[in-house]
């Protein structure tokens, strides 16, 4: 059944015939949606240091960058055939400071507070990937989640809020020391 | 009055919250459906370039970008007054098709289905796909990885991208695709086909071959008459792509067709206090509150209402099937003189019938001599102007309308989207729902919570158009109060 879950191919980012990345760094978000963006601005702070740092001479794994608005089977499409995964998100936990970056593993998140996790048309992310095992899927063993306290997600803009626009360096950073482990 | 809270609902993206009012008796007064909403569309987008709309749109939602994307290249079109060549319809319809395959198997085996599969009194915790799986077999879960992943190659294939086609523009297409690529999509039609056979065989024997289920299905809880909406064909069939939009009365008669561009003629948006949302309705009827009935102009644009106003499917395997479906639910005519399922669970089963139309319609498309034609586009030459585009999304009647400068700049933006239809007729479910389902002395447990859930869910509504949140495995929660906001009782779920 594994061959029937969507998997990454080279057009992806990765130039054909390099070895095959085993971590996938995903942006998840509207990108025109205010603060529901930030998932992928990280992702794009991401790549660009990335890239720097692979500039500079620094040995740095092969990694997947996408940005995606889907959640659910979707998602669980995307990260199979990855060992790891790390999935940016804005979130709404309740009290917290606005621009907080947490770090934790998707297992820990709390599930009521995820952002594009669940979705009206689909199974949670959580069942989907519960799915996709048992189908025999190669999923990844490692779920990591780096998310951002986000508020204005419910009006169409491009730009991000003050707090969560200074948040995103920081943001890049948790995702490049768990890309390094 | 008391109040009974649902928030948020299971399964919703967005902040969706019922608001149950008793009546001093303990009876259902009055039942709302909240939804916040998302904010700012039109001042986003006047000011950018018409053409931007095609894959801007496509950004509204991440539940039906298709939908958007091919409604808005056809207000582009119409902007610049420019019909494409007929293989670029062709290709579009052919992507839009595959995107039906995929979105209504991911309803029914992901949303739908656990309502009836698992059962409405399962725990929360197993009316999932999952749950679902458990029941037909953990194979059909690798049917359904197979029916989306190559539906969205097909999309792939002609959209450019899996998620966000970005081929449809003012005029036609970008590109178009290889005798390969139209083997490929044939083969992958034909395989949909099946699955869809398959699929509509589960139904029938999971919920038609229950007679518990049989009877909720046709219980007078789930039942409205209301004024139903669908594009139909020139020869009144259902068509997701393209065609007249037509109106048909509670009573079976088709009170018109219209042109999408004449839809401000047709409806007209009704304001309520508790909400900042609008409640579409039929202008030429009027609004008359939420009820149903031939006097009131609450319509309803659903997979079941485009079958309501069609006079048959395209296709012959989605004709049996469409004949099958009236024949067992409405085998008398309204006086009206056309055969009406008012049901609204049987909406379910509506979904089903359309994806096989669906899958039998790729393959045509698949198979046109045209659909390799490399005459894909029209370049557009005539001043731009305002124009409409509508298509059917798979929760309802979606139309774009803008209007731009003499430069092809956005002046003003609006856009009808599909659950915007089904606002008042979900309102009114929930509330039948709950009549039916909650009185005085009967305690309000999840079970029965979950059927007045089942109650909108049938629409498959989506508030990603409207509104968005942070939703993540969302909670059921149910406070009970009295009308000074006093908590009675708290019940939830997956809290």
């Amino acid at each position: 059944m594994a061959d029937q879950i969507a998997s990454r191919t080279s057009s992806d980012g990765v130039s054909s015939g390099s070895p095959r990345p085993r971590t996938i760094v995903v942006g998840l978000g509207n990108p025109v949606l205010g603060d529901d963006g930030v998932g992928w601005r990280v992702a794009d702070e991401v790549e660009l240091r990335l890239s720097d740092a692979r500039e500079a001479g620094r040995e740095i794994p092969a990694v997947v960058v996408e940005r995606l608005g889907v959640g659910g089977l979707q998602l669980m499409e995307f990260l199979t055939g990855y060992e790891e995964a790390i999935l940016v998100d804005a979130v709404d936990f309740p009290g917290r400071p606005l621009g907080e970056v947490r770090v934790c593993s998707l297992d820990e998140l709390d599930p009521y507070a995820a952002g594009h996790l669940d979705s009206a048309h689909d199974a949670s992310l959580r069942t989907a990937l519960a799915l996709g095992h048992r189908l025999g899927a190669r999923l990844p063993d490692r779920i990591q989640t780096v998310t951002v306290q986000a508020i204005r997600t419910d009006e169409f803009s491009e730009d991000l809020s003050p707090e969560i626009e200074a948040a995103v360096p920081a943001a890049a950073t948790a995702v490049f020391e768990l890309i390094l482990g | 009055m008391e109040r009974i809270t649902i928030d948020p609902v299971t399964r919703l993206e967005g902040h969706g919250k019922i608001e149950i009012f008793l009546d001093p008796d303990g009876e259902v007064a009055n039942a709302y459906f909240q939804i916040p909403e998302l904010r700012g569309f039109e001042r986003f987008c006047v000011g950018r370039p018409v053409e931007e709309m095609p894959t801007l749109t496509n950004r509204i939602c991440g539940v039906c970008p298709e939908a958007h994307h091919m409604a808005s290249a056809k207000a582009a079109d119409a902007v610049y007054h420019v019909d494409p060549p007929r293989a670029a319809k062709l290709l579009r319809e052919l992507l839009y098709s595959a995107f039906y395959v995929t979105d209504h198997t991911t309803h029914f085996y992901a949303l739908g289905g656990p309502d009836f599969i698992v059962g409405p009194d399962a725990p929360p915790a197993e009316r999932n796909i999952l749950g679902v799986l458990a029941k037909v077999g953990m194979e059909v879960g690798g049917q359904v990885i197979r029916a989306r992943k190559q539906g969205h190659n097909v999309i792939e294939m002609i959209g450019g991208r899996k998620i966000h086609p970005a081929t449809a523009v003012p005029g036609g297409m970008t590109h178009g695709i290889t005798e390969e690529q139209r083997a490929e999509i044939e083969k992958i039609g034909r395989w949909s086909i099946e699955f869809a056979q398959f699929s509509l065989g589960i139904f029938d024997k999971v919920v038609l071959g229950n007679d518990a289920y049989k009877e909720m299905i046709l219980s007078d809880g789930y039942t409205h008459r209301t004024y139903y909406m669908g594009l139909v064909d020139q020869n009144n069939q259902t068509n997701f792509y393209d065609g007249r939009i037509s109106i048909v009365s509670p009573d079976g008669e088709r009170v018109g067709t219209y042109a999408p561009a004449e839809y401000r003629d047709w409806i007209a948006e009704h304001v309520e206090p508790w909400t900042y949302l609008k409640f579409p309705y039929l202008k030429k009827v009027g609004w008359k509150g939420f009820v149903d009935g031939a006097d009131s102009g609450v319509y309803c644009a659903t997979p079941l209402s485009r079958l309501n106003v069609a006079e048959g499917m395209a296709t012959p395997l989605a004709q049996a099937a469409y004949e099958r479906f009236y024949d067992t639910l409405a085998p008398t005519p309204e006086s009206g003189g056309k055969r009406l399922v008012h049901h609204r669970l049987a909406t379910h089963w509506a979904r089903l019938i359309e994806l096989l139309y669906a899958a039998e319609r790729m393959v045509e498309l698949a198979t046109d001599p045209e659909i390799t034609s490399p005459n894909i586009r029209t370049v557009p030459t005539e001043k731009p102007t305002e124009g409409v585009g509508t298509v059917e999304a798979p929760r309802g009647t979606l139309t774009h309308h803008y209007w731009t400068d003499e430069r092809g700049v956005l002046t003003a933006v609006n856009l009808l989207v599909g659950t915007t239809n089904n606002y008042a007729p979900m309102a009114l479910s929930i509330k039948k729902a709950a009549q039916s389902l909650i009185h005085k002395g009967v305690v309000v447990h999840q079970g029965l919570l979950n059927r007045v859930e089942m109650a909108f869910r049938l629409y498959d509504p989506c508030f990603g158009c409207a509104t968005h949140s942070f939703p993540g495995e969302m909670p059921l929660q149910v406070a009970i109060r009295k009308s000074d906001g006093e908590v009675l009782e708290i019940l939830s779920q997956n809290c």
